[in-house]
């Protein structure tokens, strides 16, 4: 009899070990793993915290329209292999990109932040208003990879309502 | 379950939770070159020629990131000056059609073979060869209208193949209009009018504003002449056995019996004459129209044609009289079987009651006029298998389609000995036929040059990367065509070295220049008057022999199509969508029957009949209306494709197979027959028509005020309570009135958007429907939708006709009213309809639940719901506007009075520090509307044009009376007595 029961609590206790384990395992991959909170994989290792944290390169050099249009351009191949025709232009990573360049493929860059599709946010009107790209984007300067993020409504009405900005729905983010 | 089980299930599932619950990965392009001209988000234009029908109009093609996704007119182009018509409208749905081609395909005996590009070049390289080493003559190419430096290719490469130069094949020649300018003026081709300038315009069946010569040139034109000026208008009276759009708009409708146009324009030339015009013309010409004429007294022609004595003699009356009148011939396609005598008898009286000519400019020619009879196209078809002909060339043209069917075309096409290449990009009838089917460039993918009213150049230049690899059609002739006496290396040197010489577009800034502008417009051109001798002996055989007799039963009409043109645009899914303007049917392809036959045959609504006549029979479902003469059966030109992709083929009937092949120099091919026996089947249909009613029910929707109310007393005081002295209200603060508003009004911050529609301006033709479909990514929903009443268009034209007068068409574009006491927002559980700060009333698409309390709600039936995710089937979702969210399902949506457009200029100013200018927001219905007939504007500024067209004393808001206080403000329809 207490032979059973002592296997029936052996059986419980590997049990709920067992979830424990699976759980914690579940957390880690979602949450702790080095890769989870890095962002997506790029087609090339580009590094955001090598070119706009360590050499101090300005946003607006790739990112050219974001003054100008609602979203900031990326940059084409070419505009890398200016420097980089240059700069470690031996290296495995630059002699990838030399590859999509050579062969006129366009780069498949991983989308990173996210706006709901009904929402169409205007990078030119932030900027002229003085609105640094850190203040949605975050600390660029010190990401490899950009995690970037997923936009909510929340977000950006806090920021319109302190600055009292258009807080009218089409006539601000929805279309 | 056992333990290991649920331990497996467990771990595997969460470590694929961790794993895999990410939606896929969303890539962002980026391009490996730079292009100079693109700016991600913003939109780049370029000039570019419309090629959906010969008249060449002007459009600015809007790109974005490498797409086209709108055009627009050409505000520069002469011949639109900004305008575009539905068919320009949807030309884009050519460049991104699923069924468009990708590659050529070849015949084979067990079917079609894809082959490439290089390859088919080779075939038609062989066989183009093979083909002249055999002799001369032997290679044959039929050609849509194309423009000079094409058509000169074509022809030097056919020379180089030992033959003759293209035929040009266009279903709607305008033969019997040829002969008769030839005749009369002396002059060869086609004219232009100016409309603008006639104070009495006659018609006898030209349908001008739908596909005759220029349709958005002659609808700016006419509307220029009739609209309101000061407190007159001029007069339109449209002679024709069936209504139309171009006879809606007519002051008059003379329904004569088909067939009689000729009998009464010649009675109006014996009226002249009889009042003494013709004394400035040769004496031997007057004595010889005084001696042909003399049998067509004001009795006969009464009796003949049937029309109403008051009404004829209104016309004479007001047509002797005028200052400057203008008579036109016949339709599009010489309909009638006595085509040549109305044109003959429309240029006389132009002669006789204008000697100068004013209105008549004999400075343009319409380019149109280059086609070929339709006795010539027969003989082309015909004469194949005598001549040995080995190569056949067909570009942008479709006689299997267009040609009655005892044409011997198909049979032509069949014939084993002759290899036939059609350049199409859709599998039409006429390809299906073909060996080699060989899809070139559209227009808007290419570099070339038309003028559709010579001697404008107007130019086309790539406005978007190609989607396949076709080239271009003058590429595969300098590659076919030649061995090493290549007269250029590609097309587009080819074409730039002709412009050279004829254009003097000599070095690259002007080569750059006429880009921009979209070709060479002001020219310093001598006035070619025609010699005017008049001979009678060229008139005599036509006039002498007097006029063809009526046919005793019904006579079925095949009427050219606005929407369709001769069927080349019914692949288009916006255009099948948007309803015909005067039955409302969307889709489908009714049979026109008047009451009284109707009647007499037992035959109501909806009835499915057959219709035989000498050369054939079809099936079709009947609209019954006065929009025929009583003798007259009508049916609409372009439905009915055998073939031409998922849209076209099955949709429709196509009335060309009830026609008759016989044809007559100088005539052309009739679109008319007499003679047809209609039966009922026995079988109904439900007709897709997507309005609710004809007549208004005595509720004020769209309004007609008469001249003479107009000229005697201002408007009659308006501050009761009920429908007809309810107050103008304006959205506005001082439009609140404590007394009568229940909701405190609404602050509007500088801007309060409004809008406001001329009806007597609106000609119907729907363009702004077609731009608003193009504009707001609105979904296609198929004739099953729209017979569930589930169609989708935020713009529709609506038609009302006084229930005693149907030819009375009054036309209301009816969109959101925008109202500042709007009935949905008040009843929207989740506030998704919601009243902006501007006044335009926003519909929040996330926040929507679909309860369509709103739409319930909506007195103007604005509001449509979303049943279904509507498909683009690719590449139709590269159109889309990127700035215009696409709608799911379950959601409610409706015009945002192109929020986007709005938003676009709130940038700029913003940016350079200013208000909005007067005039500077134009959402897409506005902007391509050709008769200016829509106008938007900020209400709140007093010194806009809204503001200022408010205070005209038409001005009445659509159920206003309901004190929905709407912004979108109509003028009322002006007629000229009641």
């Amino acid at each position: 009899m207490s032979g059973a029961a002592a296997t029936g609590n052996r059986k419980l206790v590997f049990a709920v070990l067992l979830c424990t384990l699976l759980t914690a395992a579940f957390l880690y991959f979602f949450y702790f793993l080095p890769k989870a909170n890095m962002g997506p994989e790029q087609p090339i290792a580009f590094s955001h915290r090598l070119h706009a944290g360590v050499k101090n390169i300005q946003c607006q050099f790739c990112h050219p329209f974001v003054g100008r249009s609602t979203h900031p351009g990326i940059p084409p191949v070419e505009k890398c292999l200016d420097c980089h025709n240059y700069i470690i232009a031996r290296h495995p990573q630059i002699l990838k990109l030399q590859h999509y360049f050579d062969t006129r493929t366009p780069m498949p860059w991983v989308k990173a932040n996210y706006l709901p599709e009904h929402v169409l946010f205007n990078h030119q009107r932030h900027i002229r208003h003085g609105i640094a790209c850190k203040q949605c984007h975050g600390e660029i300067k010190a990401m490899d990879r950009i995690h970037g993020r997923r936009f909510k409504m929340g977000f950006c009405v806090k920021c319109h309502r302190e600055k009292k900005a258009n807080l009218d729905c089409w006539l601000a983010c929805h279309r | 379950m056992k333990r290991r089980t649920f331990l497996k299930m467990a771990g595997v599932g969460s470590i694929s939770f961790a794993f895999g619950c990410s939606p896929p990965d969303i890539h962002l392009f980026s391009q490996d070159r730079a292009s100079s001209d693109m700016v991600p988000g913003k939109a780049t234009w370029y000039a570019s020629t419309c090629r959906q029908c010969p008249a060449g109009c002007g459009v600015l093609a809007k790109n974005r990131e490498g797409r086209v996704i709108k055009l627009e007119g050409n505000p520069l182009h002469p011949v639109n000056q900004g305008a575009l018509c539905q068919r320009g409208q949807a030309a884009l749905q050519d460049v991104y059609h699923p069924d468009r081609l990708t590659t050529p395909l070849l015949r084979q005996k067990d079917g079609w073979r894809p082959v490439s590009f290089s390859r088919a070049e080779a075939i038609l390289k062989t066989r183009a060869r093979r083909a002249a080493e055999k002799g001369p003559d032997r290679v044959r190419m039929l050609t849509g209208t194309v423009g000079n430096s094409m058509m000169s290719l074509a022809t030097q490469t056919l020379q180089n193949l030992q033959s003759a130069p293209p035929v040009v094949y266009e279903p709607y020649a305008y033969e019997s209009l040829k002969a008769a300018n030839e005749k009369v003026f002396n002059v060869n081709g086609l004219i232009a009018y100016r409309m603008e300038k006639a104070d009495v315009l006659v018609s006898f069946g030209a349908d001008f504003l739908e596909t005759w010569l220029s349709p958005v040139e002659y609808a700016r034109k006419f509307k220029a002449m009739h609209a309101l000026c000061g407190d007159s208008k001029n007069i339109f009276y449209h002679v024709s056995p069936y209504l139309g759009l171009t006879g809606a708009n007519a002051d008059h409708w003379l329904a004569c019996r088909p067939g009689t146009e000729a009998i009464i324009a010649l009675g109006l030339v014996r009226q002249a004459l009889d009042i003494g015009k013709g004394h400035h013309l040769p004496r031997n010409f007057y004595k010889f129209l005084d001696r042909t004429t003399a049998a067509y007294t004001q009795d006969r022609v009464l009796q003949d044609s049937g029309i109403a004595l008051s009404l004829y003699e209104k016309l004479i009356i007001q047509l002797m009289g005028a200052r400057r009148p203008l008579v036109l011939g016949t339709g599009t396609g010489a309909c009638d079987l006595n085509g040549q005598q109305i044109n003959l008898a429309a240029n006389l009286l132009n002669l006789l009651l204008d000697p100068q000519l004013r209105l008549l400019d004999f400075k343009h020619r319409y380019r149109v006029s280059m086609a070929s009879g339709g006795s010539e196209i027969l003989k082309f078809f015909s004469s194949l298998d005598g001549d040995g002909v080995d190569l056949m060339l067909l570009n942008g043209v479709n006689p299997a389609f267009n040609l009655p069917p005892g044409s011997g075309v198909t049979e032509a096409l069949k014939n084993q000995d002759v290899f036939v290449v059609s350049f199409s990009n859709f599998m039409d009838e006429t390809a299906v036929l073909a060996d080699l089917v060989f899809p070139v460039r559209l227009p808007l993918e290419s570099w070339d040059e038309y003028g559709g009213r010579q001697p404008i150049v107007s130019t086309l230049q790539p406005a978007m990367g190609s989607l396949n690899k076709a080239p271009h059609l003058g590429d595969v002739l300098l590659h076919a065509g030649f061995e090493k006496n290549r007269p250029a290396k590609n097309y587009k040197q080819y074409l730039v070295s002709q412009l050279a010489s004829t254009n003097g577009v000599v070095d690259e800034t002007r080569w750059v220049q006429l880009l921009q502008r979209g070709g060479k417009f002001s020219f310093d051109l001598k006035v070619n008057r025609g010699s005017h001798k008049f001979k009678p002996e060229k008139l005599a055989p036509v006039l002498g022999r007097g006029t063809t007799p009526l046919p005793s039963s019904p006579v079925f009409i095949a009427a050219p199509s606005i929407r369709f043109f001769d069927g080349r645009d019914a692949n288009k899914p916006w255009l099948c969508e948007i309803p015909d303007p005067l039955s409302r049917v969307a889709w489908q392809t009714p049979l026109l029957v008047h009451p009284r036959t109707a009647g007499q045959k037992g035959i109501c609504q909806g009835d499915i009949v057959r219709i035989r006549s000498e050369a054939g029979s079809l099936e079709a479902p009947v609209y019954v209306s006065k929009l025929t003469a009583p003798d007259a059966l009508a049916m609409a030109i372009g439905q009915g494709h055998t073939a031409y992709g998922r849209y076209a083929a099955g949709t429709g009937i196509n009335p060309i197979g009830l026609l008759s092949s016989r044809t007559e120099p100088g005539a052309g091919i009739h679109l008319s027959i007499g003679l047809v026996v209609i039966e009922k089947t026995g079988r109904r249909m439900k007709l897709a028509h997507t309005d609710g009613s004809r007549i208004q029910h005595g509720r004020a929707y769209a309004l007609r005020a008469s001249l003479k109310q107009l000229q005697q007393t201002g408007p009659p005081p308006r501050n009761g309570l009920s429908m007809h002295d309810f107050p103008l209200t304006l959205p506005l603060p001082e439009g609140y009135d404590p007394q009568r508003d229940f909701y405190p009004p609404h602050p509007h911050e500088t801007y309060r958007w409004g809008m406001v529609v001329d009806l007597d301006r609106c000609i119907g033709c729907g363009a702004c429907a077609a731009a608003c479909y193009a504009e707001n990514n609105i979904g296609i929903v198929g004739v099953e939708r729209v017979l569930e009443g589930r169609e989708m268009a935020w713009l529709s034209i609506e038609r009302f006709q006084p229930p005693g007068s149907m030819e009375q068409v009054t036309f209301l574009p009816m969109l959101c009213q925008h109202c500042d006491n709007a009935p949905c927002e008040s009843v929207c559980p989740v506030y998704a309809s919601h009243h902006s700060k501007e006044g335009v009333n926003n519909q929040i698409y996330n926040r929507c639940i679909g309860s369509r309390f709103c739409a319930q709600n909506c007195p103007y039936k604005v509001r449509r719901f979303n049943w279904f995710d509507w498909q683009w089937p690719e590449p139709m979702n590269l159109q889309l506007n990127p700035n215009v969210t696409v709608r799911s399902k379950g959601v409610m949506e409706k015009c945002s009075f192109c929020i986007q457009r709005i938003k676009t200029v709130h940038d700029t100013a913003k940016n350079e520090q200013r208000k909005i200018r007067d005039g500077e927001v134009t959402p897409a219905c506005v902007q391509t509307c050709p008769t200016g007939a829509l106008v938007f504007g900020n209400l709140a500024d007093p010194a806009s044009r809204v503001r200022k067209l408010v205070d005209d004393p038409r001005a009445y808001q659509v159920m206003g009376y309901l004190n929905t206080k709407p912004a979108v403000i109509y003028l009322k329809k002006v007629v000229v007595d009641t």
